[in-house]
């Protein structure tokens, strides 16, 4: 496929998305930027796909309802098939994305579907309500982590068929990269214990790369922008880290040789925050560098609705348009390496920290 | 009062985001400089300094990140 090709595909769904949008302007509503990238990047119940334009300016929303599984601290665990089945049991409201008990008495107000604004007297909030909801990103990461096992069972079964041949098919795309995994990340850093920790590597680059690329793609969440995820993926790195440290590792935590008494205890603190910043540094690059690229993104393509007065002004639109695509496109394709580039950081910077908890500093002594 | 407060975190927030980025920008400008250097001083080592440089930048960008999420959670409170 050539590279005009490629552009043009990348470009389609926001072209196409942006007529959809237009079609807002009817409810004479002024549109709000920063409320339309937010909604597109946070995380939510409905996997919303698109509106689409009705006969008298109201637009049908098309989106799949995910259900909704939660622990209420009273009468235990609870599941309802959607956001409506949710409000219409009577019993619960959804504000902001959470489940919500109603007060005893209360009702719903007919306008409201869930989103926006409601008076936070109608909430019980005495009862505590864990939600365990499997939502947009839920979803979106149980796809790429199933897309990730068929992939590379696909590849490990290139492996024995052809033993001893070149390899073939999707085989030989994954390979080099693979490699690049295991000779210039696991045994640059982890030397002859790299064996033991590779897969654990490859996992994690895999999964972030292709949950990051995804992430790009229309109709899709961004999976490594939201914190949750990437706190659990440094979470992973962390226990693996501590529970493979040496003794040295830790005596050089909590009792550095060669350092005088009266600073050690200094030292010792200093350590232990470090201990912790390390993971904590690894999951806000991730989200942050991931939830940027999105803001960006959307914040170009927000220029022709807000300059557009979101359909009420298409000179305004019009001359902001070839500004607004060109400069989405280039940081697109911006994205698109960083996507590659966030997923080979983590991956390296979590062989950096195993390398460093398992070598022996003897020879520094 | 409640709003004009508001607005000015909304300033502190892009004052903030533009000094994490003047820190980021300086840092990981000064980095690849000694290391464009250091690879033109001596290319048969340029895989070691390339590999140098991206783990000194992603930790640069770590910091300026941090400034970064602050920032935005200044404006979304």
């Amino acid at each position: 496929m050539s590279i005009r090709k490629t552009l043009l595909i990348t470009v389609l769904p926001f072209l196409l998305g942006s007529f959809v949008f237009g079609q807002h302007a009817d409810e004479h509503k002024k549109f709000n930027a920063s409320e339309t990238i937010i909604h597109h990047v946070l995380d939510s119940h409905d996997w919303h796909l698109t509106d689409w334009p009705g006969e008298d300016g109201h637009s049908t929303s098309i989106a799949i309802h995910l259900p909704w599984f939660f622990y209420n601290s009273e009468t235990g665990f609870e599941f309802y098939g959607s956001t409506h089945s949710l409000q219409e049991s009577g019993k619960y409201v959804s504000y902001h994305e959470k489940p919500y008990m109603l007060k005893a008495g209360a009702s719903i107000p007919a306008d409201y579907h869930g989103h926006g604004d409601l008076d936070e007297n109608l909430l019980n909030k005495d009862v505590t309500i864990i939600d365990l909801s499997p939502t947009k990103t839920v979803v979106h990461m149980f796809l790429m982590a199933l897309l990730v096992f068929f992939i590379f069972r696909a590849v490990a079964k290139g492996y024995t068929k052809n033993k001893g041949k070149a390899p073939s098919g999707i085989q030989s795309f994954f390979e080099p990269i693979i490699l690049f995994v295991r000779d210039d990340i696991a045994k640059d850093y982890l030397g002859d214990k790299a064996a033991r920790f590779t897969p654990y590597l490859l996992s994690l680059f895999f999964f972030i790369w292709f949950s990051n690329v995804f992430g790009l793609m229309p109709f899709s969440s961004n999976i490594m922008g939201n914190i949750g995820v990437t706190a659990a993926l440094a979470t992973l790195t962390f226990i693996i880290v501590q529970v493979n440290g040496t003794k040295d590792y830790w005596q050089h935590i909590f009792a550095m040789p060669g350092v005088p008494v009266a600073i050690l205890p200094l030292m010792t603190v200093i350590e232990i925050i470090s201990l912790f910043v390390k993971p904590v540094a690894l999951m806000i690059r991730l989200f942050a560098n991931i939830s940027a690229g999105h803001f960006m993104v959307l914040s170009l393509i927000c220029l022709m609705f807000i300059l557009g007065e979101a359909g009420h002004n298409v000179t305004g639109a019009l001359s902001i348009m070839p500004l607004s695509i060109a400069f989405g496109i280039a940081i697109f394709s911006l994205e698109v390496i960083v996507a590659i580039i966030q997923a080979y950081i983590f991956t390296l910077l979590t062989a950096v920290f195993l390398g460093d908890a398992m070598t022996s500093h003897d020879d520094h002594h | 009062m409640e709003g004009v407060v508001g607005n000015i975190g909304v300033i502190g927030a892009g004052i903030g985001a533009g000094l994490a980025a003047i820190g980021a920008g300086m840092g990981i400008g000064r980095l690849t400089a000694s290391a464009v250097e250091s690879i033109a001083r001596q290319p048969e080592a340029s895989g070691d300094i390339r590999g140098a440089m991206i783990l000194m930048a992603a930790f640069i960008e770590g910091v300026a990140l941090f400034g970064e999420v602050v920032c935005l959670l200044a404006v979304f409170q």
